[in-house]
């Protein structure tokens, strides 16, 4: 959290997560363009140039390949939690290898030609209308366009500009782009560059993001189809026994398909707050309350449980809601009170602190 | 009083993470490194044979003295005992990168000439990319006793196999044929150097001809749709020394 832009707000886990990712990329470009040669069965290797790009471009549809599996394992397992983290820079530097990925390939086929070399990815193949033979490298240039896009507005200036929800959207074009660069791969390279090793990483790795999609999809589906009894007038939901809801944690409640509210409890204090951080739409029902605010479990933004609203200096705030207990039973008011509203925590007093 | 179960929570800006998640990150980012190293060791290890095509700058620059033919696209017709070869051959020449000859060439078509460069070779297939201080000229000394012989008419095939460039598919790069080389193959069909076919089986010996219209001309501009892709072509077949050359009309290009 922050209150005045930065490029980067360092901290010890960026450092370390960037370091890690660094470590990842210089593992596989070593690997890729120093190590395997000495092992090709080939008559004579490969131009340089055209090696190395595939090396860079091997590498960054691996790295989108994990990058798009980051989001489902965080929501099967919170273990994952900390990949989401810093996640932002992993995708610059995924965007950056992509353009040295472009470089070699424009420095080498596209080269040595009277014509342009930026104007002959565009002109020199024409056969749209085909699917084998298609201009594949068109599919690329969308894809770079995309990630460019997404790298540029990664910093949390634009989200502040672009409001959360707008900056969601766009960056929900990472799934477009995947789908160009697999296509882009599968046009291009498996066509003809590629042994069986690469065929078989490319099928897996999309088998793999679609499975564990689906299988965060399918968990998110059952929670959300899960349901809560009204009352008489239809503005209270029963949110359970007070009990089940742990010590600094929080219980969500699904109102409807797109608007879940966290019921969190701070020793016998009980408050519920919209789940969606205002950050960058983090699931804050999964967090916890650290030093007396729940904290985003995504990017650590904290928010006072009675207010909604985040500690000063800092100024975002969210929706909070009414709570009530009849009977030993929790019960939430559905309407969602305006942003940074204060409504008083609702009292358990079976309970104890820690249980 | 029963032990309370850890809660560990990760929270970015704390000075570390919690004690039960440090070995849990520490394996997932040894997994990463390890997973990285392995996968770029199998792509890049198991990647296609290019062949046995490349520029012979061990060489050096080398001169030929012979006939030029312009159509369908410059060839050189040398006589026999160059290179050590018994009987007379026909060699494809080309511009210092994606260049043809036929401005050079046309002038001087069914002239001895003069042609200085670097070869590419391909296994028995060769090409010179002319240029230098020779580079394509009127010759100065004429091979005596020498004249090319006529075409040699072989009838009518469909042949199956892919069209390429032929400067790359002789060495200009590794590899040179493809779909992933197929915008570097327009590039340098585009540019003048003869689009050639590279069949899936031999016929009379020979997998490589050079593509020429019906009529003996250079293709048009249609033959680039038709580039890397696996395809059969019907036309008339014939050979100059030890060169095909393939007369097709391409409307009888079928993808297969």
């Amino acid at each position: 959290m922050s209150v005045k832009y930065v490029p980067v707000i360092w901290n010890r886990t960026k450092f370390v997560y960037d370091a890690v990712v660094l470590a990842t990329v210089g593992a596989y470009l070593g690997i890729y363009i120093y190590v395997a040669p000495m092992f090709q069965t080939v008559t004579r290797p490969i131009d340089w140039d055209i090696y190395k790009a595939q090396a860079f471009g091997t590498c960054v549809f691996f790295l989108l390949t994990f990058i798009l599996c980051i989001g489902p394992l965080a929501r099967l397992d919170k273990r994952f939690l900390p990949l989401l983290y810093n996640r932002r820079h992993l995708g610059v530097i995924t965007c950056v290898l992509a353009y040295f990925h472009v470089d070699n390939i424009l420095g080498w086929y596209n080269a040595f030609s009277p014509i342009n070399r930026y104007v002959s990815v565009f002109i020199v193949n024409t056969s749209f209308d085909r699917f084998l033979g298609f201009p594949f490298e068109i599919l690329g240039v969308f894809a770079l366009l995309i990630l460019t896009i997404l790298a540029v507005t990664s910093h949390d200036f634009w989200l502040h500009f672009l409001k959360p929800t707008l900056w969601k959207t766009l960056h929900m074009g990472i799934y477009l782009a995947y789908a160009l660069v697999v296509a882009h791969v599968a046009l291009g390279a498996l066509q003809s560059a590629a042994g069986p090793f690469m065929t078989t990483a490319v099928g897996a790795s999309v088998a793999l993001v679609a499975t564990l999609h689906l299988l965060a999809a399918r968990k998110e589906h059952l929670f959300d189809t899960q349901q809560n009894t009204m009352d008489d007038s239809g503005t209270w939901m029963d949110a359970g026994d007070p009990k089940d809801v742990p010590d600094k944690r929080a219980r969500i409640i699904s109102i409807t398909d797109d608007e879940r509210v966290a019921i969190f409890r701070n020793g016998k204090k009980l408050s519920a707050i919209s789940n969606v951080c205002a950050h960058q739409n983090g699931p804050l029902g999964e967090g916890k309350i650290v030093y007396g605010c729940v904290t985003c479990p995504w990017h650590g933004y904290q928010y006072r449980l009675e207010d909604g609203k985040s500690p000063p200096p800092f100024t975002e705030k969210i929706s909070t809601y009414r709570l009530k207990l009849e009977n030993g039973r929790l019960w939430l008011n559905v309407e969602a009170q305006p942003p940074g509203t204060y409504v008083e925590p609702t009292v358990s007093p079976i309970m104890m602190e820690g249980s | 009083m029963a032990k309370k179960k850890p809660d560990p929570f990760f929270i970015g800006w704390a000075k570390k993470p919690p004690k039960s998640l440090q070995g849990f990150l520490f394996l997932i980012s040894a997994i990463l490194v390890g997973a990285a190293a392995g996968v770029a060791f199998g792509v890049g290890s198991s990647i296609p044979d290019p062949g046995d095509a490349r520029f012979a700058w061990g060489a050096g620059y080398q001169t030929f003295t012979g006939y030029v033919d312009a159509k369908p696209y410059p060839l050189l017709r040398l006589p026999a005992g160059e290179n050590g070869r018994d009987k007379p051959h026909a060699m494809l020449i080309s511009g210092v990168g994606k260049r043809g000859m036929q401005q050079l060439a046309g002038p001087l078509d069914g002239q001895p000439v003069d042609a200085g460069g670097i070869l590419l070779k391909r296994g028995d297939l060769d090409m010179l990319q002319v240029g230098g201080k020779v580079s394509l000229r009127a010759a100065e000394n004429p091979v005596q006793n020498f004249t090319p012989a006529p075409a040699e008419h072989l009838g009518k095939w469909r042949l199956t196999g892919e069209i390429c460039d032929g400067k790359c598919y002789n060495g200009a790069m590794r590899p040179g044929v493809g779909l992933a080389h197929k915008a570097c193959a327009n590039l340098c069909i585009i540019g003048g150097i003869p689009p050639v076919f590279v069949t899936s089986t031999p016929l009379m010996g020979s997998e490589f001809f050079v593509l020429a219209d019906e009529n003996g001309e250079p293709l048009t501009t249609e033959v680039e749709d038709w580039v890397a892709l696996l395809i059969s072509l019907e036309g008339e077949v014939e050979r100059r020394d030890d060169l095909m050359i393939f007369k097709v009309n391409l409307d009888s290009a079928k993808q297969l």
